[in-house]
């Protein structure tokens, strides 16, 4: 299984020379299998520049297919949706998965307000040319796509839950546990320490530098540390910081890693936009 | 008169290498008189530097004018992210073409539901204000005189000709040009037959438009396409560098500023694209300069 970042940036897509070399867009994550079988876990900005590689291949004749996991809908997951290409094209078959963002709204109804004339010329999913598959997901379950195995698992994020993914191929497994708050940082609930067992990579929620946690509080996002105590606690064999501060300049980040690192015992990398990865 | 751009891109923010210097943040534009007098034209993601800077300048409660072009995503993503909001006292004043000042208000609450983002605008500090703009129908905001302009855009947008000190300037972002397709409030997926009556009103439209124009120093034009790539998307509402050229001659703009670039536009195309106009601009004497994030134009004397 290989792994390519194409946003991994929190909350607002940041441009500008100071971050170019982790990324300014925001969160999407591709997976692709040894047999080539191609997962997307959320539609940040990132999911953009994706679409332009995918549109030079099969998704631009109509014949290309993807899997999209969401981990919620706060915009700066969804925000590239109405930008991604392969909408477009008629005969891609994408599906996005995901769970009811809170009871009473469903997933379909908030992509649907996402896309309401108001904000939107394209006026509503109908008029996708592909047309989307809205599948909701019942955390704790498992989901099985094509050439993965995920088992999703409800995380809470201030005042609401997202959904993180464990997902398994080609014998390897990453875990996704992006915005995401523990109640305490040194006490991870027990459903991420179950879904980052033995993880060969940990991505984690790393929007606030250790010494800035106390302040934003509440907001819904972690440490540094926090993804540290799950890797060493879970037994994953790589941690990579995920969901990085807009106003985290690349030197910012650079010091974060080697902070973090120092009191780790599991490797510490911090996810960036780039090239694809082996697991 | 004073304008600084805080984000010239359409559609969505593109970071990266390739819009280092032109900027990859959404549109967002402020403008100020020499008395101090501020206002802010459209909310799209360029607003958070805006406010970062407004926020450091002068950390204590202020009221702020937004008129918005319209309420696509691209225009109004940053308001949530604007940090005076959330000092308590602030007041934001927002305008709009909407059908109401309470749909404004439901629309831009939308956009902070809790699906959306985690603080709903009913627990941010600063305290919202919704107006409905008509166009035509003008208004005085401090030291600004401001006459709402319809322009050709999916589910309508306005632009705004801002009259202050002795000087004027124009946004005219987001618009189609006036010919082959009059936006009304339907998906398009091509552009559609014109009816008598649309060429009526799209004539109608443009007419108002150049009239507006008349005389202003500077007008800020969406810009988003090249000719080639306007003539696949025609139905998208938005114009080509040519298309607004031949409006601000015909209005008599002494210059015209490129805006609302494509994401897709490079850094070096953008180069181009600012090269290329500039020449084809000094041939018909209009100055054509090409907006980047961070650049500052003083708005001069009525153009005669």
């Amino acid at each position: 299984m290989k792994i390519r970042f194409w946003g991994v940036r929190g909350s607002f897509a940041m441009s500008g020379r100071e971050f170019l070399r982790y990324g300014g867009n925001t969160t999407s994550v591709e997976l692709v299998t040894d047999a080539g079988k191609r997962l997307l876990i959320d539609l940040g900005t990132g999911a953009t520049e994706l679409a332009k590689e995918l549109m030079t291949g099969e998704f631009c004749k109509g014949q290309g297919a993807l899997p999209i996991l969401l981990s919620h809908t706060h915009l700066d997951h969804i925000q590239g949706l109405p930008f991604f290409s392969p909408f477009f094209i008629k005969g891609n078959q994408i599906r996005i998965l995901g769970a009811a963002p809170l009871s009473g709204i469903s997933l379909e109804a908030t992509l649907q307000n996402q896309l309401s004339p108001h904000y939107s010329p394209l006026n509503g999913l109908e008029n996708l040319a592909a047309g989307v598959k809205i599948e909701t997901i019942i955390p704790g379950t498992t989901v099985t796509l094509p050439g993965f195995e995920v088992l999703t698992g409800a995380v809470p994020h201030g005042s609401m839950w997202t959904t993180a993914y464990r997902i398994t191929a080609d014998g390897k497994t990453v875990t996704f546990l992006s915005d995401v708050e523990y109640p305490a940082i040194d006490e991870p609930i027990p459903a991420a320490l179950v879904l980052a067992h033995e993880a060969d990579l940990l991505i984690h929620d790393a929007m606030y530098a250790d010494d800035d946690y106390e302040r934003s509080k509440g907001w819904g996002h972690s440490p540094a540390r926090a993804g540290v105590v799950v890797a060493e606690r879970a037994g994953a064999k790589k941690l990579a910081l995920f969901h990085h501060n807009p106003d985290a300049t690349d030197d910012m980040i650079d010091a974060v890693v080697e902070r973090t690192a120092a009191r780790s015992a599991v490797p510490v990398i911090a996810a960036a936009e780039g090239n694809y990865l082996d697991i | 008169m004073q304008i600084t751009f805080w984000g010239v891109r359409g559609s969505y923010p593109v970071p990266g290498a390739a819009t280092v210097r032109y900027g990859g943040q959404t549109s967002c534009v402020e403008t100020s008189t020499a008395s101090g007098d501020t206002l802010i034209v459209d909310a799209g993601t360029g607003m958070r530097a805006l406010g970062n800077k407004l926020f450091r300048e002068a950390p204590a409660p202020e009221h702020y004018h937004v008129l918005l072009s319209h309420v696509h995503w691209d225009h109004i993503q940053g308001l949530p992210f604007f940090s005076p909001a959330y000092i308590p006292g602030t007041k934001i004043s927002v305008y709009a073409l909407l059908t109401a000042a309470d749909e404004l208000h439901q629309v831009i609450g939308g956009i902070t539901r809790h699906e959306f983002f985690p603080m709903p605008l009913e627990a941010v500090p600063a305290q919202f204000e919704f107006h409905q703009v008509e166009p035509g129908v003008e208004l005085d905001i401090g030291g600004f005189h401001v006459t709402p302009i319809a322009l050709n855009h999916p589910f309508g947008s306005v632009g705004y000709r801002i009259d202050g000190d002795g000087s004027s300037w124009a946004y005219v972002s987001d618009t189609a040009p006036f010919t082959e397709v009059l936006h009304k409030q339907h998906f398009l997926s091509g552009p559609e037959p014109l009816s008598a009556d649309d060429r009526v009103a799209l004539a109608a439209m443009r007419d108002a438009l150049v009239r507006r124009l008349a005389g202003v120093d500077t007008a800020v034009y969406d810009t988003h396409f090249l000719p080639d790539e306007y003539a696949r998307f025609p139905h998208y509402g938005h114009s080509t560098p040519d298309q607004a050229i031949e409006i601000c001659l015909e209005a008599g703009v002494r210059r015209l500023v490129l805006y609302h670039h494509a994401p897709t536009h490079s850094d070096e195309q953008m180069d181009r694209i600012a090269a290329e106009y500039l020449a084809r601009g000094a041939i018909h004497n209009i100055e054509v300069l090409t907006s980047f994030e961070g650049m500052t134009l003083e708005v001069g004397p009525e153009a005669t």
